[in-house]
């Protein structure tokens, strides 16, 4: 068995079934061996950007660990927007590349480059194999550290001439994932009970851990009120009453007034990232804080706790529950309070009831949430768009909400969608995006094509980059810079082009029936939306600025203000 | 005009021990660096696969932040705070 072959062998043990990939020069021996492996499924994309990003879209659907492959040189330059997502998103990745013969390394060889050096700070880990014999235990090692703890991208780069090579070494025994600490969670208890005001901050740990139940268990035995980050949205369920939504720079008013008067804020899976927290001196100040992640490095590092717990979601948050089931907490009047603002400062639209009008983003949001199906999976790409889905989209699961929440990386929405839709070829996939994200990948409308998948493609089309154009007008004294793009090419001849049925709407009245025709269809289809250009996502908080400074729509300042008074 | 001395940095020393593997030693200092520390000081020794590296940093943000970054590196075996918080003041 060479060294190409151990690769494979490996993903047998570890139920790896499908992989995303583009064969080039030094990876060739193993994309040789996938042709006499029919237990792999190797997706061909476009890119190898979109390669990774698919990876991390079939990952964080299924909870699997994702798989991608390219080779030297571009192809692992190519790789490194999609790791660095998966790197910021604690996304359990495994990539493989092709590396020039290891006696050519350094000598600038055709298709060399240094890509261990390169990524060193994108990657949970990452090996450079430099002996044939340590190919097999580096798989092995690498296949559990992306998954265990808190999972990320494992590198590895491997020559040519070790690909090729027969490797006399076994397989190593699988390597039993290290259980994680379990906490005495006595002293956080005494803490939850003696706080009047307790809100629970929760992020995308709680879905990496694992541990959906548990956290609703805990939410509703515990009553607490909570709020929710980009990547904690569908921790609650879909109709949570304590759920106050997405706090930070485009949450809502209730999960940001929430915070700020809470007296103990517990956060669970969340790393007090600056969109969320906005300046950090103005955020929760009048808390005490217990953090509760697996990563100890992510506990003191922005803010200091009053209590870390280091260790294993499910099992703390289960302990938790057992605890106040027998005795319960006494916090009606803050839930109540929490409610009235929820009520009253949550994220509205009004269902614009003009059937001419042209279409806003977040009433399409709202009627394509009550429309698609359970259990649908959204993939979004960065910009407006991606806050309108946050913002108005109900989610009942984590795991149905794809985002790029730490990089931010336009053209993440296809490839992740294509990922999502490998992970469950029977699930519905709405790629949502705009249309400067979608040029960014457009090309993976060739693999939606060659694969017949089921995707559904949704363009906001306000023919601008609207998140940048929205802060120059905010920001920058409306100077609007290289933001502008009406020569945008005709979406759906370009779908059409690739063999895509594609629809246009741009009035209120087409909505409905836009999104029934693509969601009935039984193959990919696209929706153009022409949408208003110069919509803007509010609330919004300046960067840098107190999340207490949000500023509202302008012609709604008013009325948010007096409902906040009351 | 008299010079306004400069704000005092912190300086540490830290003792890491971590596994020799390909690029073992720059992603020790890729993480200190962008962690905000600077190298001031540093040796190595190496024993068999195993390398053990003083360092003299200087940073304003907490050594605490950099150690558990630095522990969470999956060749770093430990990382021990030698001496803390001795308060250099610098003037120009």
């Amino acid at each position: 068995m060479n060294g190409a072959q151990h690769i494979l062998d490996a993903f047998h043990r570890h139920n790896i079934h499908t992989v995303f990939g583009y064969p080039g020069g030094c990876i060739m021996p193993l994309y040789d061996a996938l042709v006499d492996d029919v237990g792999v499924e190797h997706v061909l994309c476009r890119h190898e950007q979109a390669c990774a990003l698919a990876a991390d879209g079939f990952a964080r659907a299924s909870g699997r660990l994702g798989v991608c492959i390219a080779t030297s040189g571009p192809g692992a330059t190519n790789l490194i927007t999609g790791v660095a997502n998966a790197y910021m998103d604690s996304v359990p990745l495994l990539v493989i590349t092709g590396q020039v013969a290891s006696g050519m390394i350094g000598t600038d060889a055709f298709q060399e480059t240094d890509i261990l050096g390169m990524t060193l700070g994108i990657v949970k880990h990452s090996y450079l194999a430099d002996s044939a014999e340590a190919l097999p235990g580096i798989i092995e090692e690498a296949i559990n550290l992306a998954r265990e703890g808190r999972p990320g991208p494992v590198w590895i780069d491997i020559p040519k001439d070790i690909l090729l090579s027969e490797i006399a070494s076994p397989a190593p025994a699988s390597q039993p994932q290290p259980a994680q600490p379990r906490p005495d969670i006595s002293e956080a208890l005494a803490m939850l009970r003696s706080a009047r005001q307790p809100l629970i901050y929760s992020g995308g740990g709680v879905s990496l851990a694992g541990a959906e139940d548990s956290f609703r268990n805990f939410a509703g035995t515990s009553g607490i009120p909570g709020v929710v980050t980009l990547k904690g949205i569908g921790n609650a369920g879909r109709h949570n009453p304590g759920n106050l939504g997405m706090l930070g720079m485009h949450g809502s008013r209730a999960a940001n007034k929430a915070v700020d008067e809470c007296d103990l804020l517990l956060v669970i899976g969340a790393r007090l990232d600056d969109r969320a927290t906005g300046q950090l001196d103005g955020f929760a100040p009048n808390a005490r804080m217990i953090h509760i992640d697996a990563d100890a490095a992510e506990i003191n590092k922005l803010r200091p706790a009053d209590l870390g717990l280091r260790g294993d979601l499910k099992a703390i948050l289960s302990a938790f529950t057992k605890a106040l089931e027998q005795q319960p907490l006494a916090i009606e009047d803050w839930q109540a309070r929490c409610r009235t603002w929820h009520t009253t400062a949550g994220f509205k639209a009004a269902d614009n009831e003009e059937p001419l009008a042209p279409i806003t983003g977040p009433a399409f949001i709202r009627q394509l949430s009550r429309i698609a199906p359970d259990n649908t999976v959204v993939a979004c790409d960065v910009g407006q768009h991606q806050m309108w889905v946050a913002q108005h989209y109900e989610f009942d699961h984590p795991r149905h909400h794809l985002t790029s929440g730490g990089l931010g990386t336009m053209g993440f929405g296809l490839p992740a969608a294509i990922g999502a839709q490998f992970a469950d070829r029977d699930s519905t996939v709405i790629n949502v995006t705009g249309d400067g994200s979608f040029m960014m990948n457009a090309q993976e409308l060739a693999t939606i094509r060659r694969y017949n998948l089921p995707l559904k493609l949704i363009i906001l089309d306000n023919q601008c980059l609207g998140m940048v154009r929205q802060q120059q007008e905010l920001f920058y004294n409306n100077r609007e810079s290289h933001i502008n793009l009406d020569d945008n090419p005709d979406f759906v001849a370009m779908a059409r082009a690739f063999d895509i049925p594609a629809l246009h709407i741009e009035r209120t009245d087409q909505i409905r029936r836009g999104i029934e025709t693509i969601l009935a269809y039984r193959g990919p289809m696209l929706l153009h939306v022409t949408i208003r250009r110069d919509e803007n996502v509010w609330p919004i908080v300046k960067p840098g600025a107190s999340n207490r400074d949000m500023i509202d729509e302008p012609r709604r300042k008013n009325t948010a203000n007096k409902e906040h008074a009351a | 005009m008299n010079p306004q001395p400069r704000t005092a940095i912190p300086t540490y020393t830290l003792n890491c021990r971590m596994s020799q593997e390909a690029a073992a030693l720059e992603r020790l200092c890729q993480v200190v660096r962008v962690r905000g520390f600077r190298i001031a000081r540093m040796s190595m020794e190496t024993s068999g696969r195993i390398l053990d590296i003083a360092l003299t940093l200087e940073g304003s943000r907490p050594v605490a932040m950099l150690q558990s970054q630095l522990e969470k590196l999956h060749t770093v075996t430990s990382v021990e705070l030698v001496s803390d918080a001795l308060a250099r003041s610098r003037t120009a």
